[in-house]
């Protein structure tokens, strides 16, 4: 992982390190990107990887450079999954924000497995199972990254939760 | 469960040079495809020594000082044009990526390619070359000369390949 001062010159315009800023953050994004995108995944790192070029400067923590591409990461793949449009994220659609993705896709899952899974899921769907999954956040985090409020998704988990298992273990 | 089994996106080489692109607004690039394989386009170009003085106008010779993996210490003399000034760069060098840093840090290219999907038989190739000093007024100076330069690299490489007279 890049330090801070590699992000504070890369932020103040030195090539060599928004060069290191932006291959370090790639393979990351990239999985963020492929598992909420499917097939649009490249193009989807590609746009996020624009957008975190021309706009590191507003970063304001170096520290926080990571959730700060994750967001931008999100939404362009979010995005893309839609085929390109920029719809806001409907809370109600974020139906397994509480699910453990183990339940859905346990250890041994094959590849041709996971991608069954995220077919089934809209890509704003997808993007919890990854942000549970492969980072680990919480609901808070995923609320945050996702820019819907928490409560606003709990209220609805309860019930969407039961849905999403029965149409996966059908 | 584990990551490997979760679909992954990738940033290919001309796809960097397009976020570089986009946040070093002193530098100037130049997408397209070549009308060559990949093998052929890139077993030139990554021949530092012998492929950045015969398509670039503006360098005279190459030398290779250091090597360790794909990091490279080189040292480029300009054209007669240029004054024939010893100019030292960084390099790192890996299969379908050249990025070049000046030392000191006021000069970058960015050489990226990749087979085209599309088409086997050709490759899509990026050209970054550009200032990384402040201010941007100075970079946006500078951007009708860099963006004839890297066009004339670009036509250079063709060139070379036989692609065009």
């Amino acid at each position: 992982m890049v330090d801070e001062a590699t992000v504070r010159r890369a932020q103040r315009g030195d090539a060599a390190s928004l060069e290191a800023v932006l291959r370090d953050l790639a393979p990351y994004l990239g999985r963020i990107c492929g598992a909420i995108a499917l097939d649009a995944g490249d193009d989807a790192l590609q746009e996020a990887m624009v957008a975190i070029a021309r706009n590191l400067g507003s970063l304001r923590e170096p520290a926080a450079l990571r959730g700060w591409a994750r967001r931008i990461a999100v939404r362009e793949a979010v995005r893309a999954g839609r085929g390109g449009r920029a719809v806001p994220v409907d809370p109600a659609t974020l139906d397994p924000l509480g699910l453990d993705p183990r339940t859905v896709v346990p250890d041994g899952t094959t590849a041709v497995e996971v991608r069954a899974v995220l077919d089934a899921l809209r890509p704003e769907q997808r993007a919890v199972l990854v942000l549970r999954h492969l980072d680990g956040l919480d609901e808070t985090e995923m609320a945050e990254v996702l820019g819907v409020a928490r409560g606003t998704v709990k209220s609805r988990l309860h019930r969407a939760r039961a849905a999403f298992r029965e149409r996966w273990t059908a | 469960m584990t990551a490997e089994t979760w679909p992954t996106a990738v940033l290919r080489p001309t796809g960097r040079a397009r976020a570089l692109a986009a946040g070093l607004p002193g530098t100037v690039i130049q997408e397209g495809v070549i009308d060559a394989p990949f093998d052929r386009v890139w077993g030139f170009v990554a021949d530092l020594e012998r492929s950045v003085p015969e398509f670039d106008v503006d360098v005279a010779r190459i030398r290779i000082l250091d090597r360790d993996g794909t990091r490279l210490r080189v040292r480029a003399r300009s054209s007669w044009r240029m004054a024939g000034v010893p100019i030292g760069f960084d390099v790192d060098l890996e299969d379908g990526w050249c990025w070049m840093v000046s030392r000191p840090r006021l000069y970058v290219v960015a050489m990226a390619a990749e087979p085209d999907p599309d088409d086997p038989g050709r490759t899509r190739y990026a050209h970054l070359e550009g200032i990384t000093v402040r201010p941007r007024a100075l970079a946006r100076a500078t951007r009708w000369r860099t963006r004839h330069h890297v066009a004339s690299d670009v036509a250079g490489i063709e060139r070379a390949l036989g692609l065009r007279p």
